[in-house]
């Protein structure tokens, strides 16, 4: 665990949040909380713009052209709220979205249709996967104006394919908010490539930055009106917010000491590349072990994320979450995770168990988790 | 000591979960039960047990003060209060008069 320190818990929730972060992220956190503030947005040589220099690191992360078009928020509900609620929708237009949607995404749909927006879910594969043959069926039934789906489901990890799912989403003439909250830092992110118009990201998960940070990317010529007025610390004579991105989007005072912490973990990131052959070996240990020992496990197959959905028979997950954090240490996610509607499409109605990886977890801890299963399942439970 | 008591939440919006910190752990707590469905299992790393009654259930590890305790749908109030009072006897006394029925 490079750089990192050694703790008794095992953490297998990083799909959560991730745990532990580099220790340059809560040294640079607390030297920014010390030193002399910023000066919002005013610029001058003098000046260090933390969001500035996590806007270029985050380009180059994402693959766009342009740092300027990246608002930074509190998270990446922040931004996926700032994109619908932004994006000009008319009453009658039609937003399409995958059934593996976070709730972040679900609950501003559910308030848009009150504003008379038909919003149409297309239910993912019982893997949790957009099939894209499903998707281009129903962008040609429905005509939507706005396309939403993430890149990775939170549940079960399955990788979509955003080339295939934003090409025909285009060609229909659509706009696609990508969500890369799952992914960014984890699986590469090619945002022009794609033609991805909007992409919600957060940096607490694979990024290995504070809670509190994340944001939206906006591609050049695509302009949304603010979810959120305010001040902006420039231009304080204009009545509107400025047209100009970033500080389009970006009200009030900027969380600058948890950037300073993202501007870190990016910086560590980059020089500290993650072995993606070990972290492919030591997921398909966990997954294959589950599969072992006779848990129900859902397997998408093809590129995924670290994120493992499963249950054992005859114990519910709340029960199995309970024992493996009380009795072992094992800190996971029991339940919906924050994305009903996924529940009913990969067949696990009541909620998984869901174990999800991070750069940083070793084969020796695999083999206490399963071990762990292992006395759950052969128990039944308590 | 007075016992702690905080709500505790899963996914479900009618989650009745309620994590209590009591004046003697959960193995001593199991002596106090009369009449409950009790389990033990001590093949984990840390033994745990779950005490049911009705759709009441509380459970936890053996040797902690801390249980989980959920109620159920019908009456939950009621059987917190009456849950609770009992708690406060137990405080009182070490090993109270009365058990739980």
């Amino acid at each position: 665990m490079s750089g990192c320190e050694q703790h008794s818990y095992i953490y297998m929730n990083n799909a959560a949040t991730s745990w532990p972060k580099p220790p340059e992220v809560a040294e640079a956190m607390a030297e920014a909380v010390k030193a002399l503030p910023g000066a919002a947005n005013r610029g001058g040589l003098s000046d260090f713009d933390v969001f500035g220099e996590v806007r270029k690191e985050l380009a180059l992360l994402m693959g766009v052209p342009h740092p300027e078009q990246i608002a930074l928020g509190c998270n990446s509900t922040w931004g996926l709220n700032q994109a619908i609620f932004g994006y000009p929708l008319q009453a009658g237009d039609t937003v399409l979205y995958t059934g593996a949607e976070h709730n972040a995404v679900l609950r501003p749909l559910y308030r848009l249709e009150k504003r008379g927006i038909r919003t149409v879910e297309v239910p993912v594969n019982g893997a949790g996967r957009m099939e894209p043959a499903d998707w281009e069926r129903a962008v040609k039934e429905y005509r939507p104006r706005l396309c939403i789906f993430t890149h990775a489901s939170n549940v079960t990890g399955a990788v979509n394919d955003v080339m295939s799912l934003t090409s025909v989403s285009k060609e229909a003439g659509a706009d696609v908010l990508l969500d890369v909250s799952q992914t960014l830092g984890c699986v590469p992110v090619r945002l022009s490539e794609w033609g991805v118009d909007m992409a919600a990201f957060t940096g607490h998960k694979y990024l290995l930055g504070p809670q509190g940070t994340g944001g939206l990317y906006v591609r050049p010529g695509l302009s949304l009106s603010s979810h959120m007025v305010g001040g902006t610390g420039v231009k304080s004579d204009l009545r509107e917010m400025p047209e100009k991105m970033p500080l389009r989007l970006e009200a009030g005072t900027g969380n600058e000491p948890s950037y300073h912490g993202l501007l870190a973990a990016l910086i560590w990131n980059r020089e500290h590349p993650a072995d993606r052959k070990q972290g492919e070996a030591v997921f398909r240990k966990l997954t294959e072990g589950l599969s072992g020992l006779g848990c129900l496990v859902i397997l998408p197959g093809g590129e995924t994320t670290p994120v493992v959905s499963f249950s054992i028979p005859g114990v519910s997950a709340g029960e199995a979450a309970d024992i493996l954090t009380g009795s072992y240490d094992i800190i996971l996610r029991a339940g919906l995770h924050c994305a009903p509607d996924i529940m009913g499409d990969i067949g696990m109605a009541g909620g998984t168990l869901r174990l999800s990886l991070s750069r940083f977890t070793s084969e020796e801890e695999v083999d206490v988790v399963l071990s762990a299963i292992r006395d759950i399942k052969e128990s039944g439970g308590i | 000591m007075i016992f702690q008591c905080k709500k505790t939440e899963n996914c479900f919006s009618g989650a009745r979960t309620y994590e209590y910190e009591l004046p003697v752990t959960g193995g001593e707590l199991l002596s106090f039960l009369e009449g409950w469905e009790l389990r033990e299992n001590h093949k984990f790393r840390r033994p745990v047990f779950s005490a049911k009654r009705g759709g009441l259930e509380i459970k936890g590890i053996l040797a902690s003060h801390i249980v989980k305790i959920n109620y159920t749908e019908e009456g939950w109030e009621k059987e917190k209060e009456e849950l609770e009072a009992w708690f406060r006897r137990l405080e009182a006394a070490e090993r109270p008069e009365d058990r739980l029925e």
